[in-house]
């Protein structure tokens, strides 16, 4: 199955079983419905589907009023950059609901905007910075990647008394959905561990969890053991189980493919730097190079081979 | 002829009356350095806001701007829980988490109020649908400035009200400043029935500080816009009191200052409550121009003894 399919099948059964839920964005019940995002969404009779005007800033604000009158509700985008015109209510707006406990549990808003990582957009258009819109008003926020997070996510955070951003990958739309099984996920469904080994700790952030599951898969060809975590969200501080493991394996490589300065690996080596020494640290990040505005390929070229060498 | 109050009018009367009162207490305790935090208060807004207060039912809701100290007064009718949360009280209205600017009374239908320009009114547009949705028969009343309007959500929010066809009331309090800045010298004036029209959007204009004259169109346009399901804009007329002279190195015979936060000097409790301008724009003045001071001094001695223990 395609990874489009996984996540609109997801929504249409979550949307499905609520009273009062209004789902709305530019174009969610028209058209490509956003890439097939929003398609066929049916939702029961006390709720709505606004195919809204073209008014970002006012469709957060819209959201988190709503939430305020107690009605839960979605607002889809086709990109995440449509959000950058929304960011006074990300903070301002959210800052007055997350202070009164008597309104932030009286329903729920979530915005999905959709990253546009698989480039050629040129300047524009092709934002991939979850973390920076997370980090400014420390919101919860969620990336999908694979089976499984998708499932635990969307049936978990989608509609849930307060507010949070969830982050499907466009560059996946029409890729076949990675199938994995979770050996561990935290609380608050930020770190998922998929695999676990002995000899090398790979740690995933923003939406680049395929190239670790890549990487582990080849490890494993070369007698390897690796674990794999997938951290999810750009505000995630659990990092618990990776030390532990990392304690034993005492190697670590990290892939972040978002286009942010401000990301939470460094959050992580932080951390490690405190709680356990390792032997080998290998951190690939997107290269922002002098093309990196102009219309090219948003997919990281990874040298596993070299990786792999570098590690024992 | 003097106006006979009747019960009803007199109690509308005390509301202006205690409005004004409160907010001068305010002033005092600004002067006194008593508050941390920024109030803006609203002397001459007491007439739209006693208005508001008097066609709001339990259902409606009520969405306000950083000014909104009259709003706040008019909805509790007592001082003391709000300025303990000027004061960042445990027992505040809000517990001391909200201050003025964004402060909220959920009680009093008070749902969310803004600090920052423009926010508001798409707030408003959810608050609105959700009443729909959960078929209170509500209504939705939404505060701005006209500094408000120039922003993009303003119109991206008549828009949306009239695309969803949700009863709301947008009251533009227009005094013409923007901080210490007269529209005129900042901006081109925007004639906002024209751009109401632009929506389809029915427009209405309030001037002259009548409370009781208010609340009779504002009753008949809240039912209209139950009616029709569409919202009205409403441009109400106001002048912020309480601005003074202020003498400077650089100006050493003085600049006019027009009120936007902070204590107003000029202003002083020992005026008790006599209008601040004798004038249109002031609507105490108003009030005993209707009543030809008829039986207003036995309201204001009333209010005058019943001053709130700790204030």
């Amino acid at each position: 199955m395609k990874y489009i399919e996984l996540v609109n099948n997801l929504l249409k059964q979550e949307v499905n079983k609520y009273e009062e839920l209004v789902l709305f964005g530019q174009n969610i019940s028209a058209g490509s419905c956003l890439g097939g995002l929003t398609r066929n969404l049916k939702v029961k009779e006390s709720s709505k589907v606004i195919n809204s005007t073209n008014s970002e800033n006012s469709l957060c604000g819209f959201g988190f009023g709503l939430l305020i009158g107690g009605v839960n509700s979605i607002l889809f985008m086709k990109q995440l950059d449509f959000l950058l015109l929304g960011i006074d209510h990300l903070v301002n707006t959210f800052n007055i609901i997350r202070n009164m406990d008597e309104i932030k549990s009286k329903a729920s808003f979530t915005i999905m905007p959709i990253i546009v990582d698989n480039g050629y957009q040129g300047p524009q258009s092709s934002l991939n910075n979850l973390s920076d819109f997370c980090s400014i008003a420390r919101i919860p926020g969620f990336t999908i990647t694979n089976n499984l997070d998708a499932k635990r996510i969307i049936s978990s955070e989608l509609v849930k008394p307060g507010f949070r951003i969830i982050c499907p990958s466009q560059r996946l739309f029409h890729e076949e959905i990675h199938e994995e099984k979770i050996d561990f996920v935290n609380n608050d469904n930020t770190i998922f561990q998929y695999r676990t080994g002995s000899n090398v700790t790979i740690v995933c952030f923003n939406l680049s969890f395929s190239y670790g599951a890549e990487l582990s898969n080849r490890l494993k060809k070369e007698g390897i053991s690796s674990s794999l975590f997938s951290v999810n969200s750009p505000i995630s501080s659990d990092w618990g189980k990776i030390i532990e493991d990392l304690k034993i394996t005492k190697q670590l490589v990290v892939f972040e493919d978002s286009k942010s300065v401000n990301t939470n690996v460094d959050t992580l080596l932080n951390h490690i730097s405190k709680f356990c020494e390792l032997n080998k640290k290998i951190v690939v990040k997107r290269e922002i190079n002098k093309d990196w505005l102009n219309p090219t390929s948003d997919i990281i070229e990874i040298k596993y081979n070299e990786i792999i060498n570098k590690l024992s | 002829m003097d106006k006979i109050l009747t019960e009803n009018e007199i109690t509308i009367a005390k509301e202006i009356l205690k409005n004004r009162f409160n907010q001068i207490c305010v002033n005092q305790k600004y002067k006194e350095k008593k508050f941390k935090i920024p109030i803006h208060l609203a002397l001459g807004h007491e007439a739209i806001a006693v208005s508001v207060n008097n066609i709001m039912k339990e259902s409606d809701s009520l969405i306000l701007s950083h000014r909104n100290i009259a709003y706040n007064l008019a909805r509790l009718g007592v001082l003391k829980p709000i300025l303990d949360e000027y004061l960042l009280e445990n027992n505040g209205l809000m517990n001391g988490k909200l201050g003025s600017m964004n402060l909220i009374n959920l009680d009093h239908g008070i749902v969310y109020t803004s600090s920052i320009l423009g926010n508001n009114f798409s707030v408003a547009v959810g608050v609105s649908l959700s009443q729909e949705i959960k078929k209170s028969n509500g209504i939705t009343i939404v505060l701005g400035g006209d500094g408000s309007i120039e922003e993009g959500s303003f119109h991206e929010s008549l828009l949306m009200l009239k695309t969803l066809n949700l009863s709301t009331l947008v009251i533009i309090e227009n005094n013409e400043w923007s901080m210490s800045t007269k529209i005129s010298e900042r901006r081109h004036p925007i004639n906002l029935q024209k751009f109401c029209e632009a929506y389809d959007i029915k427009y209405a204009k309030l001037e002259g500080n009548n409370v009781f004259e208010y609340i009779k169109i504002l009753e008949s346009l809240k039912n209209d816009c139950l009616d029709s399901k569409s919202p009205i804009c409403i441009e109400v007329m106001v002048t912020t009191l309480g601005d003074w002279i202020m003498k400077t190195p650089e100006q050493p015979n003085g600049k006019f200052i027009n009120y936007h936060a902070g204590p107003s000097p000029n202003i002083d409790l020992s005026q008790g409550l006599s209008p601040i301008r004798n004038t249109d724009e002031d609507p105490l003045y108003v009030l005993e121009k209707i009543c030809n001071n008829f039986n207003l001094d036995e309201i204001k001695n009333e209010i005058l003894s019943e001053k709130e223990e700790g204030l």
